[in-house]
């Protein structure tokens, strides 16, 4: 399968009050068309930085980004490159443009230089793709957070993307809005054929990702299936990250001797190896 | 209650003149409130009071509403009339602290002044309360555009734009600086009592807030836009057009007859 | 006597602003000395809008709130002596900040009861030390600090005014593991100093389950349970029918248990649970 954003050795550099850092050092990675990949890591450990890079929006220090075989340094083909590569952030408040539902997600279209009539039916089509098509006459300013984050989505969605990057998009919302959003950016790769880039904190949001990488530093401390990364609990929390309780049920059952698999995550699974540590007595 | 304003003054009753294009209700206001200064007699004025009362007829806004925004400039509406009662000529009728005069020129003077703002105000708010504050943003965008023809096409997008994220703003930034507020009285802050030196003391720990957040908001929001090809109105189409009804030119008649009827009055009468 | 009760709590929000259905009716509790309180509930459940009544930011529709068998309303002009016994740390704190230094940040609170010179050093100063705000901060200036440190101290500038009750509206929203672990380690350090009475709004059942005495659970301005956190997380089907759920290892339990195994329903907390099974291996080998 073809690449449609490939990472070779990026470093980022920036100074604050003349100290240099290097929030991304040396990293490559390849995303494939139509995956679902998971970027972990705490705060400061360079994600957010490196999202930024897959679009243009930051430029690295040194090494190269492609997009579609278009290297995001290139000026003249910026706006190629955000019309192939979107972004969700992490505050719903701060990316919607319009006071009305409807003309938010028309924005995008709309810089595209669209026909009206194309523009709308991209717009419904996109609303319903997120289920927020009856809220299209609304006013944002109303919805709840997971809403509003829905309508950011449907806004990339309406540029009709190959690819979208979502930064920590569900940090800032409740249980209710982050199983919406998780939800939903599932349902654009699976039914869609979307590519998504989920940056975040929690490991479980995780557990339907084709690949997985963990950030800390700067550097990729591990790549894999979402099996092979939960497997090392104490990786995960070395680095800082939330894990969920499940997996912290099953590592603490090891740490005291009762060995259980750890690399399962739903409650039935948990259950499940849990019984099969009962049945053993 | 801060939060009041942030709706803009719209009133949803489904009116025609809610449904009526915005640019065609802007440019009727305007010849509706310069036909009221051109009226110069009771029946002109009397002329443009019936027109101004079917109106609030017709928009189904409820009359308390006009009230409110009434009540308002109720100071200017009685300092206004109370200086024209000493303006009047002719003989008075009678004198108050010895030296002014109250006459029946100064009387009907008075009146007059006092119908005409009000019908100003209550013109201007049937504007307000039948738009939505998008759709007006839109309409005054459209109505400049004819300025891209001295070269100002960039200065109508900008200001148009300027509009548009002030409108999506406006709210949550004063959600966000109700609570700032309150998070710093329960910090013991006190807003409320002092002279007005100390008052102006005490918003510092509000309005420092508040202006880190705009700055924060605007640099995210910025992000935002480039992500999704925003590219300072270059080639920009919009989804909603506008477009002219049967309704807009029937509205725009009427309006016309009303205003000949005014110009009519100040010849014959 | 109660260091805080409510009683018949109602606030409805004014006519035109049909948004706003974070009301509360008709909530009645009381609090005793050095409790941790936890309040869960949806978004839009009134959780905000209640706490917000117990420093006196927000004035009842109808209904009394004591603090020391106090009525806060007794005396309209004084409500500002309350903020003072009621510290109330709002959601995303750190955007309150304003100061040009750390220091005087968290002087803010103190000084607005009134402290002055040694006695308002002395205070910031041990605020710092109690919850571990770095000494090489406090001349820099807020903004400078980390999201999680920005936090910190924007939690120091209530605790410096000694609160016997502090309130927190969701104090780890937003923030990753390790600043949640902080903020929760704070709240604790600050209890067992001061025996302060605590109250904390949180969407974490799993915190919850570890952190609080007793819940006050709401549901659309409603209080559905007051009691003690044990007793409301067996309550689980009530919990889920007003869309909220019990901790995770409890659902596991749970899970178990309908499967047939014997296990006591009292597994809230991870640690909890591993004692339990760790007991099973106990006795089966002893067997």
């Amino acid at each position: 399968m073809s690449n449609i954003i490939e990472i070779k050795n990026v470093t980022y550099n920036y100074t604050e009050d003349d100290i240099e850092y290097t929030a991304v050092d040396d990293v490559s990675l390849n995303i494939e068309k139509g995956s679902f990949t998971v970027i972990l890591g705490h705060n400061g450990s360079g994600k957010s930085t490196l999202a930024k890079m897959m679009n243009g929006l930051n430029k690295p220090t040194s090494g190269e980004i492609l997009v579609d075989g278009m290297s995001t340094a290139n000026e003249e083909t910026e706006l190629l490159i955000k019309r192939k590569v979107g972004m969700v952030f992490q505050n719903p408040d701060n990316q919607l443009v319009a006071s009305i539902v409807e003309e938010d997600v028309a924005f995008g279209p709309e810089n595209l230089g669209l026909e009206p009539k194309v523009i709308r039916e991209r717009v419904d089509e996109a609303l319903k793709s997120v289920g927020m098509y009856e809220f299209k006459d609304s006013t944002p300013h109303h919805l709840s957070g997971g809403q509003k984050q829905r309508i950011a989505i449907a806004g990339m969605i309406a540029m009709k993307l190959e690819c979208l990057i979502l930064d920590e998009p569900t940090a800032m919302l409740d249980p209710k809005g982050r199983a919406e959003i998780v939800n939903t950016v599932l349902r654009l790769n699976k039914e869609n054929g979307m590519t998504v880039v989920l940056i975040t904190h929690y490991m479980e949001e995780a557990e339907n990702a084709d690949r997985v990488l963990v950030m800390n530093d700067g550097k990729f401390i591990a790549d894999g299936t979402p099996k092979e990364i939960f497997k090392n609990v104490a990786l995960l929390k070395s680095v800082g990250l939330d894990v969920p309780q499940t997996t912290e049920l099953l590592y603490e059952l090891n740490n005291n001797g009762i060995k259980v698999p750890t690399d399962v995550l739903s409650i039935e699974e948990t259950a499940k190896v849990i019984g099969a540590f009962l049945e053993e007595k | 209650m801060l939060k009041d304003i942030t709706f803009g003054q719209y009133f949803d009753s489904k009116s025609v003149i809610h449904k009526a294009d915005p640019r065609v209700k802007i440019v009727l206001l305007i010849f509706i409130i310069v036909f009221i200064f051109l009226a110069k007699n009771f029946w002109g004025l009397g002329l443009s009071a019936l027109f101004i009362l079917i109106t609030m007829l017709v928009s189904k806004i409820p009359l308390k509403m006009y009230f409110k925004n009434l009540k308002a400039i109720l100071p200017i509406l009685i300092f206004t009339s109370v200086i024209n009662v000493f303006y009047g000529e002719g003989e008075p009728l009678f004198t108050i602290f010895g030296k002014l005069d109250v006459t029946v020129g100064g009387l009907e003077r008075a009146g007059f002044m006092a119908l005409r703002i009000m019908l100003l105000i209550i013109a201007s708010s049937t504007l307000t309360y039948a738009t939505t504050p998008n759709d007006l943003t839109d309409a005054i965008e459209s109505l400049l555009s004819p300025l891209r023809f001295i070269g100002l096409k960039t200065a109508v997008h900008t200001l148009a734009m300027m509009m548009t994220i002030a409108l999506r703003f406006i709210p949550t930034l004063v959600e966000e600086a109700e609570k700032i507020m309150n998070a710093q009285k329960a910090r013991g802050a006190d807003l409320e009592s002092g002279n007005l030196k100390e008052k102006i003391k005490a918003l510092i720990p509000i309005l420092i807030p508040l202006l880190f957040s705009a700055v924060r908001r605007a640099a995210e929001l910025a992000d935002a836009m480039e992500c999704r090809c925003y590219n300072s109105g270059e080639g920009k189409t919009r989804m909603k057009q506008l477009k002219l009804h049967f309704r807009d030119f029937s509205i725009t008649l009427i309006t016309l007859i009303f205003g000949t009827g005014v110009i009519l009055f100040n010849i014959f009468m | 006597m109660s260091v805080l009760e409510v009683k018949g709590l109602s606030h409805t929000y004014g006519g035109n602003t049909p948004f706003y259905s974070d009301a509360v009716s008709d909530v009645s509790f009381t609090v005793e000395q050095g409790e941790m309180i936890g309040i869960i509930g949806h978004t839009g459940s009134g959780k905000s809008t209640l706490v917000q009544h117990l420093n006196g930011i927000l004035k009842p529709t109808s209904g009394e709130i004591f603090i020391d068998g106090e009525n806060i309303w007794e005396r309209p002009k004084e409500i500002r002596k309350i903020r003072s016994k009621v510290g109330l740390v709002f959601q995303y704190p750190e955007y309150q900040l304003f100061e040009e230094t750390v220091y005087a940040d968290i002087a803010f609170g103190p000084k607005n009861m009134g402290l002055s010179g040694d006695e308002l050093k002395k205070r910031v100063l041990d605020t710092c030390r109690l919850i571990g705000v770095k000494d090489e901060y406090l001349q820099k200036s807020p903004f400078d600090l980390s999201g999680g440190e920005k936090r910190r101290v924007a939690i120091a500038g209530v605790m410096a005014m000694r609160p016997q009750i502090i309130v927190f509206d969701e104090p780890t929203a937003g923030l990753d593991p390790k600043g949640r672990q902080d903020i929760i380690k704070i709240i604790n350090d600050y209890r067992t100093a001061t025996n302060a009475t605590v109250i904390i709004i949180s969407h974490s059942m799993e915190d919850m389950a570890v952190m609080a005495d007793k819940l006050l659970v709401l549901s659309k301005g409603e209080v559905v349970m007051f009691s003690e956190t044990a007793n409301v997380f067996s309550q689980g089907d009530k919990l889920r029918s007003i869309g909220l759920n019990v901790p995770i290892v409890t659902r596991v339990f749970d899970a178990l248990r309908e499967q047939g195994y014997d296990l006591p329903n009292d597994v809230f907390t991870v640690d909890r649970a591993v004692e339990v099974l760790k007991q099973i291996k106990a006795g089966d080998r002893n067997a």
